[in-house]
């Protein structure tokens, strides 16, 4: 490994103690969960978690529920791309998920078709305007527009106000929720163009997950190649020394919460056109599932620390654990508790991991 | 003279006040669709008669905001009050305050928690919970029938949120249902909550696809994931018509997936006429009337024969 892949500084960073990469560790606890579920389910089911045990597939492995294990964690997925980046400089962002809820709001209602089978579409926010069968660019546009806007006020405010992001991003979770309960005065918003629903179905479904991948990759080689990236983990790792060292702090935090807000209004484009509708109650959570796949996935809260490659496994140990438990049929009122327990628990022997390794480095 | 005036002024007042009938409203809040339309109900109902004027306010979400409404009804006199209620364990002190003052009150929609000891002048309108779960399983059990499954059919089952009474209710009615000796042919694969959400039904469904058990029906706490599974389904290449799938709303987005031939079973409940009914309840009360203290609307059954009636309702 080269002596600055994952920032500049730090006793973390000291490359030579470095054993094997930290994303190594998070791809075995998502290997060793795999093969926990495996003996479950050929314990208690009789048939195989990721394999194609009963011939459906004419392949190696259950090829369904490989899809649905990436599918079902890409949209918050998308967003934790994001969050990872805010994380890694030191901030945290908690308005991800209404951001997700208002953009869908505002998003889906440029996106609506006229009619739907011969009456005018009973859902129609924009009838009497005649904005109806848009292009699909409209939606997309106002949608990221949305997004970034969010993303920077919270930039602004946090580097302008010297208030914590915490607080910054707080009042923005509640104010984007207020914004999608209003725009539409809680109705739910249905009936897109068919343009606008291949974001979210397009591909035979696979849309969503070629979207949250593409992403992935792009920002992994932004932060590991780019000055961005540079920039963002010194400013992580310590933010006088990045200072002095010429760096505009504030400018760049603003970008990088501007780009959290733009990913995450992609991921309400792809959620309510991978649904056909928009709700006001949508997101609610995502902002702590994209955290908790970030930090399982190894990216410090304290800052300076982590990778989208980890965060990308912490989010396929997300699909693992929803997809494993619905496997294995465990009762819906068990499911959350052993949810919160494996998150902890992951986090948990990370620390351990490093504690160890520091002292026997 | 003077007194014969005011005597002859007064009378007229008490008569116009006797003729007109004012009923006071507090709603929980405005900008709620299936409350609109149960506030319209009312409304409506007033509309359509002579001398009774409706007086609605909105509550705005807040108990303290509803009982000082409350309060205000009963200082300006008005001959009977319906609450339907921000937090239905909130209602013994608008009970006592109405009773108090010797004003008929009648709650609308929400179950008061007082429901089983409300003073004789008091009154429960609503459509029974127990009505949706039961009328949409039976109706797929009906259906899991003609469909020639009699010998043997499963299924899956989508809950509401676990803390959230009608989930609790409408999944308790669904097994009430499947025990009935005419249905017991039903068994359940699995049953997991989506959180009344479109999109983890979607990701549910497709997860239990990908267990590739053999299933005849979805049975759906609401139309929201009831579609979710519809859509997972459509993408899984399963064909809609050898699957039963029911919920519960009848939801314009439900109605338009009835349409076309989705969603097989889907349960209306009746805002307008829990509005009106509530209004009949209050004035009978004001008059002195016999009312029964928890009137309940019928839910109604929405299948592909009678969908075009709903299409404009909620």
């Amino acid at each position: 490994m080269s002596d600055t892949t994952h920032g500049v500084g730090g006793l973390t960073f000291d490359a030579s103690k470095r054993v094997w990469p930290n994303e190594l560790n998070v791809f075995g606890a998502l290997v060793l969960i795999i093969i926990v579920f495996e003996m479950l389910g050929a314990l208690l089911m009789g048939q195989s978690f990721l394999f194609d045990s009963q011939g459906r597939f004419g392949s190696i492995f259950n090829e369904q529920r490989l899809y649905i294990i990436v599918l079902q964690v890409s949209i918050v997925g998308i967003i934790a791309i994001g969050v990872t980046q805010v994380i890694i400089t030191g901030g945290i962002d908690l308005s991800s998920g209404s951001i997700v809820g208002a953009t869908a709001m505002i998003a889906m209602s440029f996106a609506q078709v006229a009619e739907v089978n011969g009456q005018p579409n009973p859902k129609a926010i924009f009838l009497e305007q005649g904005w109806v069968d848009l292009p699909v660019i409209v939606p997309v546009l106002v949608g990221l527009a949305c997004g970034v806007t969010a993303g920077l006020v919270n930039g602004l405010l946090i580097a302008y106000t010297r208030i914590p992001p915490f607080i910054a991003t707080l009042g923005m979770m509640v104010t984007a929720r207020g914004i999608a309960k209003w725009w539409s005065k809680g109705q739910p918003i249905s009936f897109p163009t068919q343009e606008f629903a291949t974001i979210g179905n397009g591909f035979g479904g696979w849309m969503p997950v070629f979207i949250f991948v593409g992403l992935a990759i792009l920002f992994q080689l932004i932060l590991k190649y780019t000055v961005y990236g540079k920039h963002t983990y010194a400013i992580g790792s310590n933010e006088d020394a990045a200072r002095m060292s010429g760096i505009n702090v504030y400018r760049h935090k603003v970008l990088v919460y501007a780009i959290a807000g733009m990913l995450a209004a992609l991921a309400a484009l792809v959620l309510s056109s991978k649904n056909l509708t928009a709700q006001a109650g949508m997101g609610v959570m995502y902002e702590l599932d994209a955290i908790a796949m970030a930090v399982i996935g190894g990216v410090s809260l304290a800052g300076g620390r982590g990778s989208i490659v980890g965060t990308v496994i912490g989010a396929l140990i997300f699909g693992v654990i929803i997809s494993g438990f619905t496997f294995l049929r465990l009762d819906a009122y068990y499911q959350e508790m052993v949810k919160g327990a494996i998150i902890v628990g992951a986090v948990v022997l990370d620390q351990w991991r490093q504690r160890y390794r520091a002292l026997h480095a | 003279m003077k007194k014969l005036l005011m005597g002859a002024a007064l009378s007229a007042l008490m008569c116009a006040s006797a003729a007109a009938e004012t009923v006071g409203v507090s709603m929980a809040l405005f900008d709620d669709n299936f409350l609109t339309v149960l506030r319209n109900g009312i409304q409506e109902q007033a509309d359509g008669m002579d001398n009774v004027d409706v007086q609605i306010e909105d509550a705005q979400n807040d108990v303290a905001r509803q009982l000082d409404q409350i309060n205000n009804f009963i200082a300006s006199g008005v001959d009977a009050i319906i609450v339907n209620p921000v937090d239905t364990s909130a209602t013994e002190a608008m009970s006592n305050a109405a009773s108090t003052a010797g004003v008929p009150l009648v709650y609308v929609n929400r179950q008061p928690i007082n429901v089983d000891s409300l003073p004789d002048d008091q009154a429960f309108v609503a459509s029974n919970e127990i009505e949706s779960g039961t009328l949409a399983a039976f109706e797929g059990c009906k259906l899991l029938r003609a469909a020639g499954k009699a010998g043997g059919a499963k299924i899956y089952v989508l809950m509401g949120e676990l803390s959230n009474q009608a989930a609790v209710q409408r999944t308790k009615d669904f097994h009430d249902v499947i025990g009935m000796d005419m249905c017991s042919f039903i068994e359940i694969i699995d049953e997991q909550t989506a959180n009344w959400s479109r999109d983890e039904a979607q990701d549910l469904m497709t997860n239990w696809l990908s267990s590739g058990n053999e299933f005849d029906a979805v049975f759906s706490n609401n139309d929201e994931m009831a579609i979710g599974a519809i859509q997972a389904m459509k993408a899984g290449n399963v064909s809609m018509e050898d699957v039963i799938v029911t919920g519960v709303d009848a939801t314009q987005d439900a109605l338009v997936a009835m349409q076309a031939g989705d969603l097989d079973v889907t349960v209306f409940q009746d805002a307008h006429g829990q509005g009106g009914g509530a209004l009949d309840a209050a004035l009978k009360l004001a008059r002195g009337e016999e009312v029964d203290q928890k009137v309940y609307i019928p839910f109604q059954l929405v299948t592909p024969a009678n969908v075009g009636d709903f299409l404009a309702k909620n």
